[in-house]
């Protein structure tokens, strides 16, 4: 202010014959109103192709791109929301199939343990059962062996008696000899 | 510091100017625009040019427009949004949408005008006696349309956001809460108060027509004595170190200019939000 003051001070009294300090100032810096006003049109044409042309565009473009950058981020925050339900979903999904696996193989263990157990028993048994017919096969082969046998020595005993005493021997008296040597083979 | 820096320069200066003067003349640039072709100006002439190349670079920078920006497209977006950012800090984000396009083209326009008139060529080259170019704020027709133009958009701004009686009490009306005696006492304090606001408000244009005419005249002022000091060949090496200073101020005023008016803008419009806030 002090400084204007000065101006207008300096001014006026430079400038000869003009009591008035605005009228000084006009005079001494040659404020015309043409150059003024020619001066303000082209101020405000500048303005104008300024506003029109840079700063709208570019404003709008700025805007443009804060809210691309918003949306991007929204959509960002809202994939991170996804990604991390889908991360849960699949945690879950997975922790159900172990579930489900480990119910699967217990089950199948089970049921392993169970065939195995079954056909056990069931290989016990057919072994007891051929080790029974085996035993019976060999019982009856002895049976027939030995009645085989009994029947040779009886038949051997008859003829050697019936050679040794030079008669023929009746059919009870073979059966007689038979009884008694086996009686005394066997005793 | 800025008492050291002017007397400094007027130390330095003074003797130079008379030894100028005394060499060949008074080399002094005058204090007015001088008339080159019928009634244009050589301010004019650099105006225009101004307005020529700040019309072309925004052309050029929004011809193709791509969210993706590269070149000179990223160059005049970083270039107005800092700008709006920073008017923003000042006006806050209501004003700043209504009123950009004042402040940010006023900031560019001014900022041309300083650059391009320290371009070679300009205040030197001549046709007839007057140079063909001048400076464009070294003309007070230029800085007292600036300033006029304000004042008409500052009181169409003020009386919009606050209404002619918002608007007046911004002036007029006591701030705070007083009773009795002292609510009587604070209106007639702030009555004239109102009154020497009013002579500040209308003495603003003029102030800041002089406030820029006078930084640009004078740099240039100085420029023309540095360059007459010495022979011709060499003219120029005196004049270099200041052509370095001469670009900051044109920086600086261009920000002045757009920081003052903001500034005014706000005071008016400001209603005391933060107060409310505070309390």
């Amino acid at each position: 202010m002090l400084d204007f003051i000065n101006v207008l001070a300096v001014t006026a009294e430079a400038t000869p014959g003009s009591g008035n300090p605005a009228e000084a100032i006009i005079k001494t810096f040659h404020v015309e109103g043409p150059l003024f006003i020619a001066q303000v049109i082209n101020i405000v044409v500048v303005l104008f192709v300024l506003k029109k042309f840079a700063f709208g565009p570019i404003l709008a473009m700025l805007e443009q791109r804060r809210t691309r950058i918003a949306e991007g981020e929204a959509k960002l925050k809202h994939i991170e929301k996804q990604l991390a339900d889908s991360e849960a979903t699949t945690a879950a999904a997975i922790a159900k199939a172990n579930d489900e696996a480990v119910r699967l193989i217990n089950e199948a263990k089970e049921g392993a343990h169970a065939f195995t157990e079954q056909k056990s028993q069931e290989a016990i048994s057919q072994a007891q059962q051929i080790l029974t017919k085996a035993e019976a096969a060999a019982k009856a082969d002895r049976e027939r062996l030995s009645s085989e046998l009994k029947r040779e020595f009886g038949r051997l005993v008859a003829a050697t008696t019936s050679q040794v005493t030079g008669k023929i021997l009746s059919a009870e008296d073979q059966k007689r000899i038979n009884e008694d040597a086996l009686a005394k083979v066997e005793g | 510091m800025r008492f050291i820096f002017s007397t400094i320069i007027f130390w330095i200066l003074t003797p130079l100017a008379a030894f100028a003067s005394e060499e060949g003349g008074s080399h002094a640039l005058p204090l007015n625009a001088e008339r080159v072709f019928g009634g244009v100006t050589n301010s004019m002439l650099m105006v225009w040019a101004a307005a020529l190349l700040v019309i072309l670079f925004a052309k050029v920078a929004t011809r193709q427009m791509s969210l993706i920006p590269a070149g000179i497209q990223n160059f005049a977006e970083w270039l107005v949004e800092s700008l709006y950012d920073f008017l923003e800090g000042i006006l806050g984000a209501h004003l700043v949408k209504r009123t950009f396009w004042f402040f940010g083209g006023v900031f560019i326009l001014i900022l041309f005008t300083n650059w391009i008139g320290l371009l070679p060529g300009v205040g030197t080259i001549k046709y007839g006696e007057a140079p063909v170019l001048r400076g464009g704020n070294a003309d007070l027709n230029m800085t007292a349309a600036l300033a006029l133009i304000f004042t008409g958009l500052w009181f169409y701004w003020a009386l919009s956001e606050n209404g002619l009686v918002g608007f007046l009490k911004h002036i007029f009306a006591p701030k705070g809460e007083f009773k009795g005696f002292m609510k009587v006492f604070m209106i007639v304090i702030f009555f004239i108060v109102g009154v020497i606001e009013v002579f500040s408000i209308l003495l603003r244009p003029v102030a800041l027509s002089f406030r820029l005419f006078g930084n640009i005249y004078a740099g240039e002022n100085m420029l023309e004595i540095m360059m007459n000091l010495v022979p011709k060949q060499i003219a120029f090496l005196p004049a270099l170190p200041f052509y370095f200073l001469e670009l900051l101020v044109g920086l600086i005023q261009a920000l002045v200019f757009m920081l003052l008016t903001s500034v005014f803008l706000k005071l008016i419009c400001d209603h005391g939000d933060h107060h409310e806030e505070a309390h």
